[in-house]
Parts: structure tokens; C-alpha cells; sequence
């Protein structure tokens, strides 16, 4: 049986959906104080500046204050940080990782199992770094390559053995604490991610892949991702979400780092389902160098409420990028997210293509930025927006920014918002196919423009994503 | 962001000596002083903010300084057609005053902001049209020239049942507000150089549209260079009822232009037509917005705009579908061409959707003047200057294509083909 007929024949509903007991061999108390960090950074037996630079963070964090005056922007007055806990560490025995899946806890390979993880081993996927709770548990990482050079590790382990990479580029250039406030408390309690290192010239032929997960109850999910590509590079990272549902609430505030080098190309994919109770808050971007290319592709069908922006800023000459979202906002969901694009050098290219969906009093809303710097000659930008809404409960908005202060350049942005059209469902009905299997083949046509770009596993687990979501509201 | 205070040159005095010269009614001075004690607590308009760049900084206007309430003047020819009254505020006062009193700040709420509401306590001018049930109407104009420092305006439309009206509103600057080099240059943001020189001029139009009724609103703006200007047209438009709104910039060293429709009848329908043409250091924030309440409503909004120089434009285009609005039909088209390397164009068409019986789309460009078409008109022996006019007065084609007073499109038109000059 192939790996992708296993993931069809898995239960779709036990795959998402379970809980494992919780062990913890070490929780930080509740709330946020300069004493919390220290012990952080401590634990980890941090070198003296990334304890600085978290307690910069820190105190950046406490002077701002909560974003409240974006129109219609999600309710984040239940994020209430003192009932955080900001660190915890899964109770296995090896503290910086295991290399190989063999030597993984039992009770943590299953969670995985159900993921779909070992599919993806199987299919000699390049590596998997896969993070359980906040601390990567599993790494590996294919020989061949680490005789050219790229690295692919835990961010903290990166903080001791490629210090002098990760000193230059973690927080600095690309997402300074001072950002917002949810980019200062990552910055102060960050805790464990992935760093990617590629050398000059080298191209990583395979996806490498990091698989996030939360499965402890007031857990905050603090993963710092740093992906430095060098001139001429090549790499295509993913990152999956998918956390069991919980009473109480959760946050996530990763944070996501890119350097795109000159004439590199690093694609960086997501699909995030986090549970119905978690405030999402990222903030990534992305750097990119003369003739550098980004991309960004991100499904985001979970969270209570998700505030997410990836953002490049088009550095060089001819650097391009790419960004292609996919938000689903089902029952009590409020997904507010888009992209951000920085236009600051001549002959630079984006295009923005965003596909939302809303239903069962979802919500969805696209706030994105185009911003074309003087100077910034031949610039061209496309943004396209299309909003699918399934009832009238849900809502869906639009909202994207331009600001032009260059006049050679072509920028176009186009929107559309529709219900699912009658006529379509009707055909496909005519066909033999009933009404729920109709609709159902109708949004995941809509969203194929994501899922092509995606690998196998992850299309097909984004397409079971959306059948889950849609069997919901249409059963 | 509440960066006003009343200026210290306003007082009830003052506003009861407004009121008092013009013997306005008790209800009118009541709603004035409420309008100036409401002043402490209201903000500016809303601009759009995004990191590091603020689209319009109205905070930094010194309203003490630009308003003198008490010298208002304006000399405004206004013509009617059979059948329709067309009045200044105080003659219509007299003749209706149950409507005046029914209709003022019934659509536009004086203490909705703090400009609003500073209007609403000092205007000395303004225009009455009040369209009987079942008159139809054509080439009303209000034709009107700012004279003094400052200068309030207050504008109802009334259009009853079945009636129909086009309306072409003018605003230039009249002897005694001083004349300046129109568009200079400066490095300088406009709000840094209030000065001796500076006028400010705020507009109020409300037009309630009835059952069935039909309305064009067109309104061409063309102040001198040191004017601040200040405009909120709103309509509240009625079952079948349609409000056509064509909304012309070319004056003024700032323009803040509000131009909205509440689609509260069932099949009610609107356009918003905008066009700008920016030179010098002119800064034009237009924002066009409608809301659909009632249902099987429809929305056209297009915006064109033409910026030379160092002209900075804003648009904000909104949108809004209620939850109520089923088979909706709404659409959005904002066209900017930059004709200068010193320009800047801000946009944010956006779309707020709660009915999912909704067809909604909208588009932005930023561009300039194709290379091709130029390159083609070249090839027939049209000079480079000559071609690029052209096509420049061909990409307002469609907005001039939308108004129905031709007394109104050749002035656009003119104006247009002046500045190209």
C-alpha cells in the first residue's frame, strides 16, 4: 500500500483529534516575569547575548501595548499572557534530541503515527524535525547533504553550535522584537524550532519538514524558525500545525526568520490546524536579496483566532516573491490573515493570491500590504483575492493596502467574493453526486491552487482537512 | 488620536451671533450648540494608519488658526429648473420649515466627528433642493465662490417620490480669498505650512433620495492652492430610489472627501464616481463608501485619479454588505496613473461582507501612461507631449461618460485638458 493510500485509509477524525496524556518534566510557573526568562534562557544553558536579547524582548513586550485599533480585527481580550505557561519541555530522556525514530518514545511516535509522520519517513523525505510540546524531540538528516554543508537542527542546539550564524541573524535584521508585541514576547520566551542553513549554491532537493504539535493544556507555542539561504541557494521548508482539541485557551506566537540570498529560492510552506481554542500570532518574513525569490504558501483552517502576515521585503534588484494563502474559518473562527510585501529595489516582482472560505459564522479577512518604495523602477505587483462564503452567518472581508511612491511600476490588485454558486452545485448534482459531496468537491477545486503547490502528504492532508471541516456543517 | 481641541477663538457667543444674524429657528441654534459642546470629545476622521506611514495627518491642521467664523463669505448663483425649489438655507428655512428641521443631520449626524460637528455649529451657507413628489428635474446648479478665510457650507437634497433631479455643485475661490501660485512646490508637507495664506473650506451635502427617486449629485471642486478642504456627502437612498454621486478634485493644497451611500431600500442602486488630478504638492484623501442594507441593492463605485509632480493621493474605496442585504450586486473600480516620478498613490479598496447572496468584486491599479499606446501614437506623428495628454484625457473618459449635465462635463473636461497644459 502506498503511503498515500494509508493516509486516505486512516481515520481522518482520529488522526486530528485525540489527546495524549501530558508529562512534563519541567513547567515554568504561570505568567511572565523577568525571573520566567532567566530560567528559560538558564535551562538551556544559553550563551550570555541570546539572554540579553530575550530580556530586550521582554521589556519591549511590557511597554507596548496590545494591538485594539485595527478595523475589525480579531477579539484578543481573552489572551491573557499571565495564564500562560510559557515553556514546557516533554519528558523524555535525551534533552537536545534523537537522531534516529527508532530511539523516540512510544508514546510520542504514535502521536505522530497518526499524523501521518512515518508516511513522510518513509518516503526518504529529506528530514524531519518534529516538534512535540516545545522542544524537538526527533531530528534527522540525511548524510549526503550534510556533507554539503546544509544544516538542519533544533534552534536551540543551532544557539550552541552554529552560534555565530544564528548571533547575526536571529532577531535582528528580519523580525526585531520591536516589531510587535507578539513578535517581543517571542522573542523573550522563545523556545525550541528549527534553524536551516543551506551554503552557497547548494539546492536541497527535497522538502524539509518540521512538524509542530501542542498537547499541553495553557501551553503558549514559542518555536523560532531561522532558515539563512546563501547566494545561489535552494530550499523548500514545511511546517504542519496540528493540535487536539482543549477547554481552556492556547496561544501561538512563533516566529519565522528568512534570509534569501542573492539568486537563492526558499519556498516555505504551512498547513496549520491548531485547535479551536488557540490565538494564532506569528510574525514572519522574510529577507530577500538581488535576484532572491520567496515564496510563501500557507493553508491556515485552524485557531480560534489567527492573526497572520507573512511579509518579504524585496531587498535587491530583481528579487521576486510569491505568496499564495488559503484561509478556512468554520463555527467561531476568526482568520485574519494576508501578506505583506516591501517593494525597495528596482525591477523587483510579487504576486498575491489568497482564497478564503467561511462558513457556520466564520470569518475570514484578507489584510495585506503592497508597499512600493520611491526608486523602486519596473516594480510590478498582482494581488487577487477570492472569498467563497457558504451561509449567512459568516462574514468575509477584504482589506488590502497600497501604497505606490513610485510611478514605473504596474500594480493591480482584484477581488471577488461569491457564495457557492447554485449552478455549479446543481451540475454536479445532475452528475449523481449528491448535495454534501457536490459542495464538498466544489471548495476543494477552489483551493486547488494551494494544494498543487504542496507536496503529496500535505495536499492530501489539506484536502482532509477541508473534508473534516466541511462534513461539519453539511452532515 | 483626539490631537484637536475646540480653538480658542470659538465660543457659544459666537455660534448664538452666527445663528442670530441669519434669525435661524430655536431647534437650528440648539443643534449648533450641542454640535460645539460636542467638539471636547469627538476625533478627527478616520485615516488610514499601516506601519510607519500615516495616509493623511489631519492632526496637525490648526483649526484655531484656519477657522475665523464670523467672516464668512461666499457669493453663490444658484439656477433651478420648473417645478423644483432650489433655495438658499435660510430662504428654505422660511418657506419649509418643518422639512429643514425633519431633514438636517437626519442623514449626516453633526457630532459624527469633529469636523462635522465644527460645520454644523458654524455654516453660513448652503443650498436647499427639494424635488416634489413626481417632478422631474434638470441642470440645477449651485454655482459657488469662497471668499473669505474660512467658509461653512451646509447642502440638503430632498427628492420625494418619484421625482428626479441632476444637480451640478461648484466651489472655486472668489475674490478676497487671496490668490496663490496654484500647485507650488514645496518639500514640505502641506500640513507644515498653514499659514496667513491658508483658507479652509468644509462642505456638507445629505440627499435623502425617496421611494423611486432619482438623484445625480455632481460636484466639481477647484479651490486655490493654500485651501484645506473638507467634504462628507452622504445619501440615504430609498426603495428603487438611485443616488448618482460624480465627485471632481482638482483645487486645494488638501482635500479630505467623503463620498457615501446607505442603500437602506430594497433595490435601491448608487454609483460614486471620483476623479482627481493632483499637481504641485496637492494631497487628496477621497474615499468612496456604500452600505448595503436593503435587499437586491446595487453598487458601482469607480474612481479615477491623475497625479503629476509631487501630488500625493488616498483612496479608500469600502464596501460594506449588511446582514440583511440578500442578492446583493456590488462593485469597485479604482484607476490611478502617475504621470510623475515624485508622486505617491496610497489605495485600499475594501470589502465587508455579511451576506453570503452577495456578488462583490473590486479592483485597483497603479500605473502610468502605457508605453505601447504611446509608443503607437508616436508611430502616427502625434507628438510625445501632445499623445501623452491625450491619454491622459482618455483615461477619464469613463468618469466623463457618467455625467449626465453637459454644462458639468465640459468644465471637468476643460479644467482636465487646463492643467495638461
Amino acid at each position: 500500500m502506498s503511503s498515500n493510500e494509508e493516509l486516505q485509509n486512516t481515520n481522518t477524525e482520529e488522526r486530528f483529534d485525540f489527546k495524549k496524556e501530558e508529562k512534563s518534566a519541567f513547567q515554568t510557573e504561570k505568567g511572565l516575569t523577568e525571573e520566567t526568562v532567566r530560567v528559560i534562557s538558564e535551562d538551556k544553558g544559553e550563551p550570555e547575548w541570546m539572554l540579553k536579547r530575550r530580556l530586550r524582548a521582554l521589556h519591549q513586550f511590557q511597554a507596548m501595548p496590545m494591538p485594539t485599533d485595527w478595523p475589525g480585527q480579531p477579539d484578543l481580550s481573552e489572551v491573557n499572557i499571565a495564564e500562560i505557561v510559557p515553556y514546557i519541555r516533554p519528558d523524555v530522556d535525551v534533552r537536545a534530541g534523537v537522531d534516529d525514530w527508532t530511539e523516540l518514545p512510544d508514546e510520542i511516535k504514535d502521536t505522530f503515527d497518526k499524523l501521518g509522520i512515518p508516511e513522510a519517513e518513509k518516503n526518504a523525505l529529506s528530514g524531519v524535525g518534529a516538534q512535540y510540546e516545545s522542544e524537538v524531540v526527533y531530528q534527522n538528516m540525511q548524510e549526503r547533504w550534510e556533507e554539503k554543508g546544509v544544516i538542519f537542527c533544533n534552534m536551540d542546539e543551532a544557539v550552541q553550535e552554529h552560534e555565530e550564524i544564528v548571533k547575526e541573524h536571529f532577531m535582528t535584521k528580519c523580525v526585531p522584537p520591536s516589531d510587535n508585541k507578539f513578535a517581543a514576547l517571542h522573542g523573550a520566551v522563545w523556545s525550541g524550532g528549527s534553524f536551516v542553513y543551506v551554503p552557497e549554491d547548494v539546492t536541497v532537493e527535497m522538502p524539509v519538514q518540521a512538524y509542530f504539535r501542542m498537547n499541553s493544556e495553557g501551553m503558549g507555542q514559542f518555536e523560532h524558525t531561522l532558515i539563512v539561504a546563501e547566494d545561489g541557494a535552494e530550499v523548500h521548508y514545511i511546517e504542519g500545525c496540528s493540535a487536539p482539541k482543549y477547554s481552556a485557551f492556547n496561544l501561538h506566537s512563533g516566529g519565522v526568520e528568512v534570509f534569501v540570498g542573492e539568486d537563492a529560492h526558499v519556498q516555505y510552506s504551512t498547513v496549520q490546524n491548531w485547535s479551536k481554542n488557540t490565538y494564532n500570532l506569528n510574525t514572519k518574513r522574510a529577507l530577500c536579496e538581488a535576484g532572491g525569490r520567496m515564496e510563501w504558501i500557507s493553508g491556515s483552517m485552524g485557531s480560534k483566532a489567527t492573526m497572520l502576515y507573512p511579509s518579504t521585503v524585496l531587498k535587491g534588484p530583481r528579487a521576486s516573491d510569491n505568496h499564495i494563502t488559503i484561509a478556512f474559518a468554520g463555527e467561531g473562527q476568526n482568520i485574519d490573515t494576508g501578506a505583506k510585501v516591501y517593494h525597495n529595489a528596482p525591477e523587483t516582482k510579487s504576486t498575491i493570491e489568497s482564497k478564503s472560505v467561511s462558513k457556520d459564522g466564520g470569518r475570514t479577512n484578507y489584510r495585506g500590504l503592497v508597499h512600493i518604495a520611491d526608486g523602486a523602477e519596473n516594480s510590478s505587483t498582482s494581488v487577487e483575492c477570492d472569498a467563497l462564503m457558504f451561509d449567512n452567518e459568516s462574514t468575509s472581508d477584504t482589506m488590502p493596502y497600497m501604497e505606490i511612491n513610485e510611478s514605473k511600476v504596474d500594480v493591480a490588485h482584484e477581488a471577488t467574493v461569491g457564495k457557492i454558486g447554485d449552478e455549479d452545485v446543481f451540475y454536479l448534482q445532475s452528475r449523481g453526486l449528491d448535495d454534501d459531496d457536490a459542495k464538498q468537491m466544489i471548495v476543494s477545486g477552489f483551493i486547488e491552487p494551494i494544494t498543487e503547490e504542496l507536496p503529496i502528504e500535505y495536499a492530501v492532508e489539506l484536502n482532509r482537512l477541508v473534508e473534516l471541516e466541511m462534513e461539519g456543517s453539511l452532515g | 488620536m483626539s490631537g484637536t481641541q475646540l480653538p480658542a477663538n470659538l465660543s457659544a457667543e459666537m455660534v448664538q451671533e452666527i445663528s442670530e444674524r441669519r434669525d435661524e429657528p430655536e431647534w437650528l441654534l440648539d443643534a449648533r450648540l450641542e454640535a460645539l459642546e460636542a467638539l471636547d470629545d469627538l476625533d478627527l476622521p478616520d485615516v488610514i494608519k499601516t506601519p510607519g506611514r500615516r495616509w493623511t495627518n489631519l492632526e496637525a491642521l490648526d483649526f484655531g488658526s484656519l477657522v475665523d467664523p464670523l467672516n464668512q463669505a461666499d457669493e453663490t448663483e444658484r439656477t433651478s429648473d420648473e417645478g423644483v425649489k432650489v433655495l438658499t438655507f435660510a430662504e428654505a428655512i422660511e418657506e419649509h420649515p418643518d422639512l429643514i428641521e425633519e431633514s438636517f443631520g437626519s442623514t449626516i449626524d453633526p457630532t459624527e466627528n469633529y469636523l462635522t460637528a465644527l460645520s454644523a455649529a458654524l455654516f453660513t451657507t448652503g443650498t436647499v433642493v427639494y424635488v416634489p413628489e413626481g417632478v422631474d428635474a434638470e441642470d440645477v446648479t449651485v454655482r459657488a465662490e469662497m471668499s473669505s478665510r474660512s467658509l461653512f457650507s451646509h447642502t440638503l437634497v430632498i427628492a420625494e417620490k418619484s421625482s428626479s433631479v441632476t444637480i451640478l455643485e461648484s466651489i472655486e475661490s472668489g475674490e478676497g480669498a487671496a490668490q496663490s501660485a496654484s500647485g507650488s512646490a514645496s518639500g514640505q508637507s502641506p500640513q507644515d505650512t498653514v499659514d496667513a495664506e491658508s483658507r479652509y473650506f468644509s462642505n456638507l451635502v445629505e440627499i435623502d433620495a425617496g421611494e423611486n427617486a432619482y438623484v445625480q449629485y455632481g460636484s466639481l471642486q477647484n479651490l486655490v492652492a493654500d485651501t484645506y478642504s473638507y467634504a462628507l456627502k452622504r445619501a440615504d437612498v430609498g426603495t428603487y430610489g438611485t443616488v448618482n454621486w460624480i465627485e471632481g478634485n482638482l483645487g486645494s493644497r488638501l482635500t479630505r472627501s467623503d463620498v457615501e451611500s446607505d442603500l437602506n431600500g430594497d433595490s435601491a442602486e448608487t454609483k460614486i464616481v471620483g476623479a482627481f488630478f493632483g499637481h504641485g504638492d496637492q494631497h487628496f484623501d477621497v474615499n468612496a463608501r456604500v452600505r448595503h442594507h436593503g435587499e437586491n441593492t446595487t453598487a458601482d463605485l469607480v474612481t479615477r485619479g491623475v497625479l503629476d509632480d509631487e501630488a500625493r493621493s488616498v483612496y479608500e474605496g469600502v464596501q460594506d454588505v449588511g446582514n440583511d442585504a440578500w442578492n446583493t450586486s456590488s462593485y469597485q473600480r479604482e484607476n490611478t496613473l502617475m504621470l510623475s516620478d515624485d508622486s505617491e498613490a496610497d489605495a485600499s479598496p475594501k470589502l465587508i461582507i455579511h451576506n453570503h447572496d452577495t456578488e462583490a468584486s473590486h479592483s485597483a491599479t497603479v500605473g502610468q501612461v502605457d508605453q505601447e499606446d504611446l509608443f503607437y501614437m508616436i508611430s502616427r506623428s502625434i507628438g510625445p507631449t501632445r499623445a501623452r495628454n491625450m491619454l491622459v484625457e482618455g483615461f477619464f473618459v469613463p468618469v466623463l461618460e457618467e455625467i449626465a449635465v453637459d454644462e458639468f462635463r465640459e468644465d471637468l473636461q476643460e479644467l482636465i485638458a487646463a492643467r495638461l497644459e
